[in-house]
């Protein structure tokens, strides 16, 4: 019971080691609204829409990129933290992650179905940002618990 | 389903973490086995078989509802 889908086990570490600065550079970043100087740089966008402005196509556009690099980061990390094998793998882990992955993915859909019906306005715009993470997020803590869990109930039976 | 496992590692003298490595799973896996929170894929259930060298049919035990 292999899965060929996963990352060796060392990129969890990795990903945890990017995931956590990066998700508190995130809370920082959606509390102060901060734009670093040093990101303000050109890139290369499929699309871009000014406000009030035309939609422009393929095209470099010079633009700060704090939210892009900090919302890469972590996005990057939560995917190496979800996607990498355990130390041991077998077939119970991979039961408990694909369980925790319906469980994760049902959780966020119920919160994004709340969110839609009861928030309006530019509120509901951060709704949309924050649900971009939430499918990854819900399902680490899952996974993670329910492993904490078992590892738990092996210890209090011996 | 049921299981035996609990009593037949106690005929072959195997603790959790004996049998564990001889299927080559994890402890938690056989202790999940054996509270019935978690029902083998079928080559586990023959693998374990295979250690207590009995039929799969001795140690896995269907019940009513399934």
């Amino acid at each position: 019971m292999t899965n060929k889908l996963l990352l060796p086990n060392r990129f969890k570490k990795i990903g945890w080691f990017i995931l956590i600065p990066a998700f508190i550079a995130g809370v920082i970043l959606s509390i102060t609204g901060y734009e670093a100087n040093w990101l303000q740089t050109n890139v290369f966008a499929i699309v871009n829409n000014e406000f009030f402005g035309k939609t422009l196509y393929f095209q470099f556009v010079e633009i700060n990129i704090t939210n892009t690099a900090v919302g890469v980061l972590f996005l990057g990390g939560a995917m190496l933290v979800a996607f990498s094998k355990e130390k041991t793998e077998d077939e119970f882990i991979v039961n408990i992650r694909l369980t925790s992955l319906l469980w994760a993915l049902l959780v966020n859909n119920i919160l994004l179905l709340i969110a839609f019906v009861f928030i309006y306005g530019t509120t509901f715009f951060s709704v949309m940002v924050y649900n971009m993470f939430t499918v990854l997020i819900i399902f680490i803590l899952r996974f993670n618990y329910l492993l904490y869990k078992n590892s738990k109930t092996v210890i209090d039976e011996k | 389903m049921k299981n035996k496992i609990k009593i037949e590692r106690a005929i072959k003298n195997l603790t959790q973490e004996d049998l564990a490595k001889k299927v080559s799973v994890t402890r938690q896996t056989i202790n999940a086995m054996e509270a019935n929170k978690y029902v083998p894929s079928t080559v586990l259930a023959l693998k374990i078989a295979k250690i207590f060298e009995k039929p799969v049919e001795e140690i896995f035990i269907l019940e009513e509802a399934d």
